[in-house]
Protein backbone atom coordinates (compact mmCIF):
# COMPACT_ATOMS: atom_id res chain seq x y z
CA UNK A 1 0.00 0.00 0.00
CA UNK A 2 0.92 3.44 -0.56
CA UNK A 3 2.25 5.15 2.41
CA UNK A 4 1.14 8.87 3.14
CA UNK A 5 3.14 11.64 0.95
CA UNK A 6 3.36 15.03 2.94
CA UNK A 7 5.53 16.91 0.36
CA UNK A 8 4.87 16.66 -3.39
CA UNK A 9 6.99 18.06 -6.32
CA UNK A 10 4.75 18.48 -9.20
CA UNK A 11 7.57 18.61 -12.18
CA UNK A 12 9.58 21.23 -10.59
CA UNK A 13 11.78 23.06 -12.85
CA UNK A 14 14.08 25.61 -11.90
CA UNK A 15 16.38 28.22 -14.53
CA UNK A 16 18.99 30.45 -13.29
CA UNK A 17 19.25 32.59 -16.58
CA UNK A 18 19.90 30.42 -19.22
CA UNK A 19 21.12 27.41 -17.02
CA UNK A 20 18.46 24.63 -16.37
CA UNK A 21 19.68 23.47 -12.96
CA UNK A 22 16.17 21.28 -12.08
CA UNK A 23 14.61 19.66 -14.60
CA UNK A 24 10.99 18.32 -14.34
CA UNK A 25 11.43 16.79 -11.08
CA UNK A 26 8.81 14.58 -9.83
CA UNK A 27 8.74 13.21 -6.60
CA UNK A 28 6.50 12.07 -3.24
CA UNK A 29 8.07 12.68 0.52
CA UNK A 30 6.54 9.93 2.84
CA UNK A 31 5.52 10.93 6.08
CA UNK A 32 7.68 9.61 9.29
CA UNK A 33 10.52 8.65 6.59
CA UNK A 34 14.07 10.20 5.86
CA UNK A 35 14.47 10.25 2.25
CA UNK A 36 18.31 10.96 1.44
CA UNK A 37 18.79 13.05 -1.96
CA UNK A 38 22.83 12.49 -3.17
CA UNK A 39 24.57 14.25 -5.96
CA UNK A 40 27.84 16.03 -7.07
CA UNK A 41 28.25 19.20 -5.51
CA UNK A 42 26.92 21.06 -7.71
CA UNK A 43 24.00 19.56 -8.99
CA UNK A 44 21.19 21.54 -7.72
CA UNK A 45 20.80 19.39 -4.30
CA UNK A 46 20.52 23.00 -2.37
CA UNK A 47 18.48 24.05 -4.74
CA UNK A 48 15.75 21.39 -4.94
CA UNK A 49 15.95 21.57 -0.78
CA UNK A 50 15.46 25.44 -1.06
CA UNK A 51 11.84 25.00 -3.32
CA UNK A 52 10.58 22.26 -0.55
CA UNK A 53 10.42 25.31 1.87
CA UNK A 54 9.78 27.87 -0.35
CA UNK A 55 12.66 29.55 -0.06
CA UNK A 56 13.44 29.99 -4.05
CA UNK A 57 10.21 29.79 -6.44
CA UNK A 58 10.43 27.31 -8.92
CA UNK A 59 10.30 28.56 -13.04
CA UNK A 60 7.66 25.68 -13.31
CA UNK A 61 5.94 22.99 -11.88
CA UNK A 62 4.44 22.96 -8.26
CA UNK A 63 4.86 22.28 -4.80
CA UNK A 64 2.63 20.44 -2.41
CA UNK A 65 2.53 20.51 1.64
CA UNK A 66 -0.32 18.15 2.96
CA UNK A 67 -1.97 18.33 -0.67
CA UNK A 68 -2.30 22.04 -0.04
CA UNK A 69 -0.12 24.04 -3.47
CA UNK A 70 2.59 26.23 -1.63
CA UNK A 71 4.82 27.16 -3.59
CA UNK A 72 2.11 29.91 -5.30
CA UNK A 73 1.50 31.41 -1.39
CA UNK A 74 3.02 34.80 -0.91
CA UNK A 75 5.35 35.25 1.90
CA UNK A 76 2.73 36.14 4.82
CA UNK A 77 0.47 33.18 4.06
CA UNK A 78 4.21 31.00 4.12
CA UNK A 79 5.14 31.83 7.43
CA UNK A 80 2.97 29.21 8.89
CA UNK A 81 3.78 26.45 6.34
CA UNK A 82 7.11 27.17 7.20
CA UNK A 83 6.61 27.01 11.37
CA UNK A 84 5.79 23.24 10.33
CA UNK A 85 9.45 22.92 8.89
CA UNK A 86 12.86 22.78 9.91
CA UNK A 87 15.41 23.83 7.73
CA UNK A 88 18.71 22.89 8.54
CA UNK A 89 21.38 25.10 6.30
CA UNK A 90 24.35 23.83 4.98
CA UNK A 91 26.50 26.61 6.81
CA UNK A 92 24.21 26.32 9.72
CA UNK A 93 23.56 30.43 9.64
CA UNK A 94 23.19 30.86 13.28
CA UNK A 95 22.99 34.32 14.26
CA UNK A 96 26.39 35.43 14.87
CA UNK A 97 24.96 38.41 17.00
CA UNK A 98 22.93 36.12 19.51
CA UNK A 99 24.08 33.72 22.09
CA UNK A 100 22.77 29.94 21.16
CA UNK A 101 20.25 30.38 23.62
CA UNK A 102 18.65 33.31 21.48
CA UNK A 103 19.73 31.72 18.76
CA UNK A 104 17.51 28.65 19.75
CA UNK A 105 15.04 30.23 21.81
CA UNK A 106 14.32 32.69 18.72
CA UNK A 107 11.49 30.59 16.49
CA UNK A 108 10.01 30.39 19.90
CA UNK A 109 9.65 33.68 20.80
CA UNK A 110 8.39 34.74 16.90
CA UNK A 111 5.61 31.97 17.10
CA UNK A 112 4.47 31.09 20.09
CA UNK A 113 2.67 32.61 23.02
CA UNK A 114 5.68 31.27 25.32
CA UNK A 115 6.63 34.62 27.33
CA UNK A 116 8.26 33.69 30.69
CA UNK A 117 11.93 33.47 30.67
CA UNK A 118 11.98 30.71 32.66
CA UNK A 119 9.80 28.45 30.53
CA UNK A 120 11.98 29.30 27.43
CA UNK A 121 15.43 28.53 28.92
CA UNK A 122 13.74 24.93 29.86
CA UNK A 123 12.64 24.54 26.37
CA UNK A 124 15.95 25.59 25.23
CA UNK A 125 17.90 23.14 27.19
CA UNK A 126 15.48 20.25 26.04
CA UNK A 127 16.56 20.72 22.70
CA UNK A 128 20.21 21.52 23.53
CA UNK A 129 20.49 18.32 25.15
CA UNK A 130 18.72 16.33 22.70
CA UNK A 131 21.99 17.54 20.37
CA UNK A 132 24.17 17.37 23.00
CA UNK A 133 24.96 21.03 23.53
CA UNK A 134 23.26 22.13 26.55
CA UNK A 135 25.49 24.06 28.51
CA UNK A 136 26.67 26.01 26.19
CA UNK A 137 23.82 28.55 26.29
CA UNK A 138 25.20 31.26 26.68
CA UNK A 139 28.34 30.84 24.10
CA UNK A 140 28.55 33.04 20.78
CA UNK A 141 28.24 31.02 17.74
CA UNK A 142 31.91 32.25 16.69
CA UNK A 143 33.43 30.39 19.77
CA UNK A 144 31.85 27.54 18.71
CA UNK A 145 33.64 24.13 16.58
CA UNK A 146 31.82 23.26 12.78
CA UNK A 147 29.82 20.63 14.46
CA UNK A 148 28.68 22.07 17.19
CA UNK A 149 27.37 25.04 15.20
CA UNK A 150 25.49 22.25 13.06
CA UNK A 151 24.06 20.92 16.33
CA UNK A 152 22.90 24.01 17.43
CA UNK A 153 21.50 25.08 14.52
CA UNK A 154 19.69 21.86 14.66
CA UNK A 155 18.43 22.49 17.97
CA UNK A 156 17.14 25.50 16.50
CA UNK A 157 15.07 23.76 13.31
CA UNK A 158 13.35 21.43 16.01
CA UNK A 159 13.33 23.94 18.23
CA UNK A 160 8.66 24.45 17.28
CA UNK A 161 8.68 20.77 16.94
CA UNK A 162 8.42 20.74 12.89
CA UNK A 163 6.67 17.97 11.09
CA UNK A 164 9.60 17.84 8.75
CA UNK A 165 13.40 18.76 8.86
CA UNK A 166 15.34 19.52 6.09
CA UNK A 167 18.99 19.09 6.24
CA UNK A 168 21.09 20.59 3.61
CA UNK A 169 24.23 18.62 3.77
CA UNK A 170 24.56 18.48 7.80
CA UNK A 171 27.76 16.22 7.87
CA UNK A 172 29.74 17.98 5.06
CA UNK A 173 33.26 19.34 6.35
CA UNK A 174 32.55 17.52 9.23
CA UNK A 175 35.66 14.06 10.65
CA UNK A 176 34.23 11.14 10.43
CA UNK A 177 33.30 10.73 14.04
CA UNK A 178 31.23 14.05 14.49
CA UNK A 179 29.22 13.40 10.98
CA UNK A 180 28.71 9.85 12.92
CA UNK A 181 27.50 11.57 15.58
CA UNK A 182 25.28 13.86 13.17
CA UNK A 183 24.35 10.70 11.75
CA UNK A 184 23.12 9.26 15.00
CA UNK A 185 21.41 12.45 15.75
CA UNK A 186 19.12 12.31 12.61
CA UNK A 187 18.27 8.91 13.32
CA UNK A 188 17.48 9.74 16.78
CA UNK A 189 14.89 13.03 16.17
CA UNK A 190 13.20 10.99 13.39
CA UNK A 191 12.72 7.91 15.98
CA UNK A 192 12.18 10.25 18.76
CA UNK A 193 10.07 12.65 17.76
CA UNK A 194 8.33 10.86 14.27
CA UNK A 195 9.36 13.39 12.07
CA UNK A 196 10.07 12.98 8.36
CA UNK A 197 13.49 14.07 7.12
CA UNK A 198 15.15 15.03 3.64
CA UNK A 199 18.70 15.16 4.02
CA UNK A 200 20.70 16.18 0.80
CA UNK A 201 24.32 15.37 0.71
CA UNK A 202 26.99 13.94 -1.37
CA UNK A 203 28.34 11.70 1.72
CA UNK A 204 27.35 8.24 0.51
CA UNK A 205 28.19 6.56 3.34
CA UNK A 206 25.75 8.73 5.39
CA UNK A 207 23.69 8.50 3.28
CA UNK A 208 23.22 4.76 3.38
CA UNK A 209 23.15 4.74 7.20
CA UNK A 210 20.44 7.08 8.04
CA UNK A 211 17.94 6.93 4.79
CA UNK A 212 14.99 4.89 4.10
CA UNK A 213 15.07 5.89 0.67
CA UNK A 214 17.99 7.13 -1.67
CA UNK A 215 17.10 9.69 -4.36
CA UNK A 216 20.41 10.23 -6.85
CA UNK A 217 20.01 13.75 -8.53
CA UNK A 218 21.99 14.19 -12.16
CA UNK A 219 21.73 16.77 -14.69
CA UNK A 220 18.68 18.30 -12.93
CA UNK A 221 17.07 14.83 -13.46
CA UNK A 222 16.40 11.94 -11.19
CA UNK A 223 18.78 9.44 -11.96
CA UNK A 224 17.94 6.49 -9.49
CA UNK A 225 15.31 6.16 -6.89
CA UNK A 226 15.14 3.19 -4.08
CA UNK A 227 17.08 1.86 -1.43
CA UNK A 228 20.97 1.53 -0.40
CA UNK A 229 20.64 -1.49 -2.35
CA UNK A 230 19.33 -0.18 -5.25
CA UNK A 231 22.03 2.35 -5.01
CA UNK A 232 24.82 -0.36 -4.58
CA UNK A 233 23.53 -2.65 -7.31
CA UNK A 234 22.81 -0.03 -10.28
CA UNK A 235 24.75 -0.55 -13.28
CA UNK A 236 24.40 3.21 -14.13
CA UNK A 237 28.15 4.65 -14.78
CA UNK A 238 27.92 7.41 -13.51
CA UNK A 239 26.43 6.17 -10.06
CA UNK A 240 29.19 3.91 -9.84
CA UNK A 241 31.57 6.51 -10.12
CA UNK A 242 29.75 8.25 -7.46
CA UNK A 243 29.67 5.43 -4.75
CA UNK A 244 33.59 4.99 -5.84
CA UNK A 245 34.12 8.55 -5.19
CA UNK A 246 35.57 8.10 -9.36
CA UNK A 247 36.66 10.60 -11.52
CA UNK A 248 35.41 9.89 -15.03
CA UNK A 249 37.59 9.14 -18.31
CA UNK A 250 36.46 13.10 -19.48
CA UNK A 251 37.09 14.76 -16.55
CA UNK A 252 40.71 13.26 -16.07
CA UNK A 253 41.80 14.31 -19.73
CA UNK A 254 40.65 17.52 -19.02
CA UNK A 255 43.03 17.93 -16.36
CA UNK A 256 46.05 15.84 -18.29
CA UNK A 257 46.15 18.62 -21.04
CA UNK A 258 45.68 21.01 -18.34
CA UNK A 259 49.49 19.95 -16.80
CA UNK A 260 50.79 19.50 -20.48
CA UNK A 261 49.88 22.66 -21.01
CA UNK A 262 52.19 24.53 -18.29
CA UNK A 263 54.83 22.02 -19.27
CA UNK A 264 55.54 23.37 -22.17
CA UNK A 265 55.11 26.75 -21.28
CA UNK A 266 57.83 25.87 -18.81
CA UNK A 267 60.21 24.38 -21.61
CA UNK A 268 59.85 28.33 -23.23
CA UNK B 1 28.00 38.78 -52.89
CA UNK B 2 28.43 35.77 -50.04
CA UNK B 3 31.02 38.05 -48.54
CA UNK B 4 28.99 41.38 -48.53
CA UNK B 5 25.86 39.22 -47.09
CA UNK B 6 28.21 37.91 -44.47
CA UNK B 7 29.36 41.56 -43.81
CA UNK B 8 25.89 42.93 -43.94
CA UNK B 9 24.64 40.33 -40.95
CA UNK B 10 27.46 41.02 -39.19
CA UNK B 11 26.94 44.74 -38.91
CA UNK B 12 23.34 43.81 -38.51
CA UNK B 13 24.11 41.73 -35.22
CA UNK B 14 26.27 44.38 -34.21
CA UNK B 15 23.46 46.81 -34.31
CA UNK B 16 21.38 44.34 -32.73
CA UNK B 17 23.89 43.78 -29.32
CA UNK B 18 23.71 47.26 -28.92
CA UNK B 19 20.08 47.88 -28.53
CA UNK B 20 19.63 44.48 -26.58
CA UNK B 21 22.36 45.42 -24.40
CA UNK B 22 20.63 48.99 -23.88
CA UNK B 23 17.22 46.83 -23.65
CA UNK B 24 19.07 44.80 -20.76
CA UNK B 25 19.91 47.04 -19.13
CA UNK B 26 16.75 49.47 -18.94
CA UNK B 27 15.05 46.33 -18.24
CA UNK B 28 17.64 45.86 -15.03
CA UNK B 29 17.03 48.99 -14.05
CA UNK B 30 13.43 49.23 -14.40
CA UNK B 31 13.19 46.04 -12.33
CA UNK B 32 16.17 47.24 -9.73
CA UNK B 33 13.66 50.25 -9.63
CA UNK B 34 10.70 48.22 -8.64
CA UNK B 35 12.45 45.93 -6.36
CA UNK B 36 13.94 49.12 -4.16
CA UNK B 37 10.20 50.58 -4.17
CA UNK B 38 8.57 47.37 -3.06
CA UNK B 39 11.25 47.06 -0.47
CA UNK B 40 10.65 50.61 0.72
CA UNK B 41 7.03 49.83 0.56
CA UNK B 42 6.92 46.80 2.47
CA UNK B 43 9.67 48.12 5.03
CA UNK B 44 6.66 51.54 5.77
CA UNK B 45 4.16 48.84 6.34
CA UNK B 46 6.31 46.79 8.60
CA UNK B 47 7.28 49.90 10.55
CA UNK B 48 3.56 50.84 11.32
CA UNK B 49 2.53 47.78 11.90
CA UNK B 50 6.03 47.94 14.47
CA UNK B 51 4.64 50.91 15.77
CA UNK B 52 1.63 49.75 17.23
CA UNK B 53 2.97 46.20 18.48
CA UNK B 54 4.56 46.72 21.82
CA UNK B 55 6.68 43.47 21.54
CA UNK B 56 8.90 45.33 19.05
CA UNK B 57 9.53 48.08 20.88
CA UNK B 58 12.54 46.64 23.04
CA UNK B 59 14.20 45.62 19.71
CA UNK B 60 13.53 49.33 18.45
CA UNK B 61 15.20 50.48 21.62
CA UNK B 62 18.22 48.23 21.00
CA UNK B 63 19.21 49.78 18.14
CA UNK B 64 18.23 53.36 19.32
CA UNK B 65 20.95 52.62 21.82
CA UNK B 66 23.39 50.99 19.39
CA UNK B 67 22.67 53.69 16.40
CA UNK B 68 22.32 56.76 18.39
CA UNK B 69 24.69 57.29 21.82
CA UNK B 70 27.76 56.43 20.13
CA UNK B 71 26.89 58.89 17.24
CA UNK B 72 26.64 61.60 19.79
CA UNK B 73 30.23 62.57 19.98
CA UNK B 74 30.84 62.81 16.30
CA UNK B 75 27.42 64.65 15.64
CA UNK B 76 28.58 67.47 18.22
CA UNK B 77 32.38 67.82 16.40
CA UNK B 78 30.75 68.06 13.25
CA UNK B 79 28.25 70.87 14.47
CA UNK B 80 30.83 72.11 16.27
CA UNK B 81 33.37 72.86 13.15
CA UNK B 82 30.50 73.82 11.07
CA UNK B 83 29.43 76.88 13.74
CA UNK B 84 33.58 77.93 13.73
CA UNK B 85 34.29 77.82 10.00
CA UNK B 86 31.32 79.63 9.00
CA UNK B 87 32.19 82.41 11.90
CA UNK B 88 35.87 82.65 10.29
CA UNK B 89 34.98 82.98 6.76
CA UNK B 90 31.60 85.18 7.23
CA UNK B 91 33.54 87.33 9.59
CA UNK B 92 36.38 88.52 6.72
CA UNK B 93 33.67 89.08 4.29
CA UNK B 94 30.95 90.58 6.79
CA UNK B 95 33.69 92.98 8.31
CA UNK B 96 34.40 94.93 4.91
CA UNK B 97 31.56 95.70 4.65
CA UNK B 98 30.50 96.76 8.25
CA UNK B 99 28.21 94.96 9.15
CA UNK B 100 29.56 92.32 11.77
CA UNK B 101 27.29 92.40 14.19
CA UNK B 102 25.29 90.76 12.16
CA UNK B 103 27.70 87.04 11.89
CA UNK B 104 25.41 85.93 14.60
CA UNK B 105 22.23 85.94 12.07
CA UNK B 106 24.09 84.60 9.55
CA UNK B 107 26.15 81.52 11.28
CA UNK B 108 22.78 80.42 13.72
CA UNK B 109 20.16 80.86 10.60
CA UNK B 110 23.31 78.20 8.59
CA UNK B 111 23.64 75.88 11.16
CA UNK B 112 20.28 75.69 12.03
CA UNK B 113 18.09 75.72 8.57
CA UNK B 114 20.69 74.12 5.95
CA UNK B 115 24.44 73.09 7.60
CA UNK B 116 23.77 71.25 10.83
CA UNK B 117 20.71 69.51 9.71
CA UNK B 118 22.86 68.15 6.35
CA UNK B 119 25.74 67.62 7.76
CA UNK B 120 24.72 65.89 10.54
CA UNK B 121 22.53 63.20 8.38
CA UNK B 122 25.50 62.84 6.32
CA UNK B 123 27.54 62.23 9.19
CA UNK B 124 24.68 59.55 9.69
CA UNK B 125 24.83 58.32 6.69
CA UNK B 126 28.11 56.94 6.91
CA UNK B 127 28.38 55.73 10.70
CA UNK B 128 25.04 54.33 10.69
CA UNK B 129 24.49 53.99 7.33
CA UNK B 130 27.54 52.07 7.12
CA UNK B 131 26.90 49.53 9.77
CA UNK B 132 23.56 49.15 8.82
CA UNK B 133 24.46 47.97 5.55
CA UNK B 134 27.68 45.93 6.72
CA UNK B 135 25.74 44.23 9.24
CA UNK B 136 22.52 43.27 7.29
CA UNK B 137 24.95 42.90 4.08
CA UNK B 138 27.06 40.34 5.99
CA UNK B 139 23.78 38.38 7.59
CA UNK B 140 22.81 38.37 3.94
CA UNK B 141 25.37 36.19 2.52
CA UNK B 142 25.88 34.13 5.68
CA UNK B 143 22.33 33.15 4.80
CA UNK B 144 21.13 34.48 8.42
CA UNK B 145 18.18 36.57 6.70
CA UNK B 146 17.05 33.28 4.65
CA UNK B 147 17.40 31.54 8.18
CA UNK B 148 15.27 34.16 9.44
CA UNK B 149 12.75 33.52 6.83
CA UNK B 150 12.79 29.76 7.05
CA UNK B 151 11.53 29.85 10.46
CA UNK B 152 8.63 31.68 9.31
CA UNK B 153 9.43 35.27 10.53
CA UNK B 154 9.04 38.17 7.82
CA UNK B 155 12.87 39.60 7.74
CA UNK B 156 11.74 43.04 6.85
CA UNK B 157 9.76 43.22 9.90
CA UNK B 158 12.34 41.63 12.16
CA UNK B 159 15.62 43.41 10.92
CA UNK B 160 14.44 46.31 8.55
CA UNK B 161 11.38 48.00 10.25
CA UNK B 162 13.62 48.56 14.44
CA UNK B 163 16.20 50.37 12.27
CA UNK B 164 14.17 52.19 10.23
CA UNK B 165 12.11 53.42 13.02
CA UNK B 166 15.27 54.10 15.07
CA UNK B 167 16.77 56.26 12.16
CA UNK B 168 13.80 57.69 11.62
CA UNK B 169 13.37 59.16 15.65
CA UNK B 170 16.79 59.87 16.25
CA UNK B 171 18.50 61.83 13.15
CA UNK B 172 15.96 64.76 14.32
CA UNK B 173 17.50 64.26 17.84
CA UNK B 174 21.28 64.16 16.34
CA UNK B 175 20.10 67.09 14.58
CA UNK B 176 19.47 68.90 17.54
CA UNK B 177 22.73 68.15 19.00
CA UNK B 178 24.61 69.26 16.03
CA UNK B 179 22.32 72.47 15.55
CA UNK B 180 23.38 73.35 19.39
CA UNK B 181 27.27 72.75 19.29
CA UNK B 182 26.96 74.35 16.23
CA UNK B 183 25.92 77.94 17.79
CA UNK B 184 28.21 77.29 20.59
CA UNK B 185 31.15 76.95 17.94
CA UNK B 186 29.92 80.03 16.32
CA UNK B 187 29.71 81.86 19.14
CA UNK B 188 32.46 81.29 20.95
CA UNK B 189 34.82 82.01 17.32
CA UNK B 190 32.97 85.10 17.30
CA UNK B 191 32.67 86.48 20.53
CA UNK B 192 35.65 85.40 22.66
CA UNK B 193 38.01 85.03 19.79
CA UNK B 194 36.89 87.81 16.81
CA UNK B 195 35.42 90.45 19.31
CA UNK B 196 32.22 91.32 18.84
CA UNK B 197 29.97 92.17 20.97
CA UNK B 198 28.20 89.57 22.77
CA UNK B 199 25.00 90.94 23.44
CA UNK B 200 24.59 92.28 19.76
CA UNK B 201 25.20 89.17 18.81
CA UNK B 202 22.55 86.99 20.50
CA UNK B 203 20.26 90.24 19.78
CA UNK B 204 20.70 90.35 16.29
CA UNK B 205 20.47 86.11 15.98
CA UNK B 206 17.62 86.18 18.01
CA UNK B 207 15.49 88.61 15.72
CA UNK B 208 16.84 86.40 12.71
CA UNK B 209 16.19 83.12 13.24
CA UNK B 210 12.85 82.07 14.13
CA UNK B 211 11.30 79.19 15.82
CA UNK B 212 10.12 78.22 12.02
CA UNK B 213 13.77 77.70 11.09
CA UNK B 214 14.56 75.68 14.02
CA UNK B 215 11.74 73.04 13.10
CA UNK B 216 12.13 72.73 9.79
CA UNK B 217 15.51 71.89 10.13
CA UNK B 218 14.91 69.52 12.46
CA UNK B 219 11.85 68.13 10.32
CA UNK B 220 14.21 67.85 7.93
CA UNK B 221 15.78 64.46 9.96
CA UNK B 222 12.89 62.57 9.82
CA UNK B 223 13.25 62.63 6.48
CA UNK B 224 16.85 61.83 6.21
CA UNK B 225 16.32 59.17 8.98
CA UNK B 226 14.43 57.58 6.68
CA UNK B 227 16.36 58.36 3.72
CA UNK B 228 19.40 56.60 5.49
CA UNK B 229 17.89 54.03 6.52
CA UNK B 230 15.95 52.79 3.61
CA UNK B 231 19.25 52.95 1.46
CA UNK B 232 21.19 51.61 3.86
CA UNK B 233 19.18 48.60 4.31
CA UNK B 234 17.85 48.09 0.40
CA UNK B 235 21.47 47.65 0.17
CA UNK B 236 22.49 45.21 2.45
CA UNK B 237 19.52 43.10 1.80
CA UNK B 238 20.67 43.09 -2.06
CA UNK B 239 24.34 42.70 -1.58
CA UNK B 240 26.07 40.28 -3.90
CA UNK B 241 27.81 37.56 -2.25
CA UNK B 242 31.00 37.67 -0.25
CA UNK B 243 33.64 40.16 1.51
CA UNK B 244 33.72 42.24 -1.61
CA UNK B 245 29.94 42.12 -2.27
CA UNK B 246 29.40 43.50 1.55
CA UNK B 247 32.11 46.41 0.56
CA UNK B 248 30.63 47.55 -2.94
CA UNK B 249 27.15 47.57 -0.72
CA UNK B 250 28.29 49.84 1.93
CA UNK B 251 30.17 52.22 -0.70
CA UNK B 252 27.23 52.16 -3.05
CA UNK B 253 24.68 52.67 -0.16
CA UNK B 254 26.34 55.35 1.40
CA UNK B 255 26.58 57.20 -2.44
CA UNK B 256 23.11 56.65 -3.11
CA UNK B 257 22.08 58.00 1.02
CA UNK B 258 24.28 60.73 0.20
CA UNK B 259 22.58 61.92 -2.97
CA UNK B 260 19.31 61.41 -1.34
CA UNK B 261 19.73 63.81 1.24
CA UNK B 262 20.95 66.52 -1.02
CA UNK B 263 18.17 65.91 -3.18
CA UNK B 264 15.67 65.44 -0.01
CA UNK B 265 16.95 68.63 0.96
CA UNK B 266 16.84 70.15 -2.29
CA UNK B 267 12.97 69.80 -2.52
CA UNK B 268 11.94 70.24 1.12
CA UNK B 269 13.81 73.40 0.86
CA UNK B 270 11.52 74.01 -1.69
CA UNK B 271 7.73 72.48 -0.31
CA UNK B 272 9.19 74.20 3.45
CA UNK B 273 9.43 77.87 1.61
CA UNK B 274 6.14 77.43 -0.23
CA UNK B 275 4.50 76.25 3.59
CA UNK B 276 6.03 79.28 5.11
CA UNK B 277 4.81 81.84 2.46
CA UNK B 278 1.32 80.23 2.64
CA UNK B 279 0.91 80.91 6.87
CA UNK B 280 2.87 83.67 6.65
CA UNK B 281 0.17 86.75 6.04
CA UNK B 282 -1.63 84.71 9.09
CA UNK B 283 1.01 85.34 11.04
CA UNK B 284 1.32 88.51 10.55
CA UNK B 285 -2.34 88.98 10.95
CA UNK B 286 -2.31 87.63 14.58
N1 LIG C 1 20.91 32.15 -6.76
C1 LIG C 1 21.51 31.54 -7.79
N2 LIG C 1 21.74 32.20 -8.94
C2 LIG C 1 22.34 31.60 -9.97
N3 LIG C 1 22.76 30.32 -9.98
C3 LIG C 1 22.57 29.60 -8.86
C4 LIG C 1 21.94 30.16 -7.70
N4 LIG C 1 21.89 29.22 -6.74
C5 LIG C 1 22.45 28.11 -7.28
N5 LIG C 1 22.86 28.33 -8.54
C6 LIG C 1 23.50 27.34 -9.43
O1 LIG C 1 22.79 26.15 -9.32
C7 LIG C 1 23.66 25.06 -9.32
C8 LIG C 1 23.36 24.14 -8.19
O2 LIG C 1 23.71 24.75 -6.98
P1 LIG C 1 23.49 24.02 -5.58
O3 LIG C 1 22.08 23.60 -5.47
O4 LIG C 1 23.99 24.95 -4.54
O5 LIG C 1 24.44 22.75 -5.67
P2 LIG C 1 24.68 21.63 -4.57
O6 LIG C 1 24.15 20.39 -5.14
O7 LIG C 1 26.16 21.55 -4.37
O8 LIG C 1 23.98 22.05 -3.33
C9 LIG C 1 25.07 25.61 -9.31
O9 LIG C 1 25.60 25.46 -10.60
C10 LIG C 1 24.90 27.05 -8.97
O10 LIG C 1 25.83 27.82 -9.69
MG1 LIG D 1 24.63 22.66 -1.48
Amino acid sequence: MQNEGIIELKGLTKRFGEIVVLNDISLTFEKGKTTVIIGPSGCGKTVLIKHIIVLLRPSGGEVYFHNQRIDNLDEKELGKVRTQMGFLFQSGALFDSMTVLENVAFPVRQHTQIKDPDKIDELVKMKLTLVGMDGFQNYYPARLSGGQRKRVALARAIALNPEVILYDEPTTGLDPIRADIINELILKTQKALGITSIVVTHDMGSACKIGDRIIMLHNGKVLVDGNADTIKNSTLPEVQRFIKGEVSEKDLEGLQVSFEDIKIDDKK
Amino acid sequence: MDRELMAQTKNHNHGNTIVQDLGAATVKTIGNCGRFSRFQADSLVASVAACLRPETYPLIWNQMLAIGVKSVPVVMITGAFVGMVLAIEAFGQLSGLGFEEHLGVLINLSVVKELGPVLAAIMLAGRVGGALTAELGTMNVTEQILAVRSMGTDPIRYLVAPRLLACLLLTPILIVYADFLGVIGGYLISVPYLGINGRAYWALSASGVELWDITAGIAKGFFFGAAIAGVSCYKGFHCKEGAQGVGEACTEGFVGSFILILAIDFFLIVILKAIYESIWPIKLLL
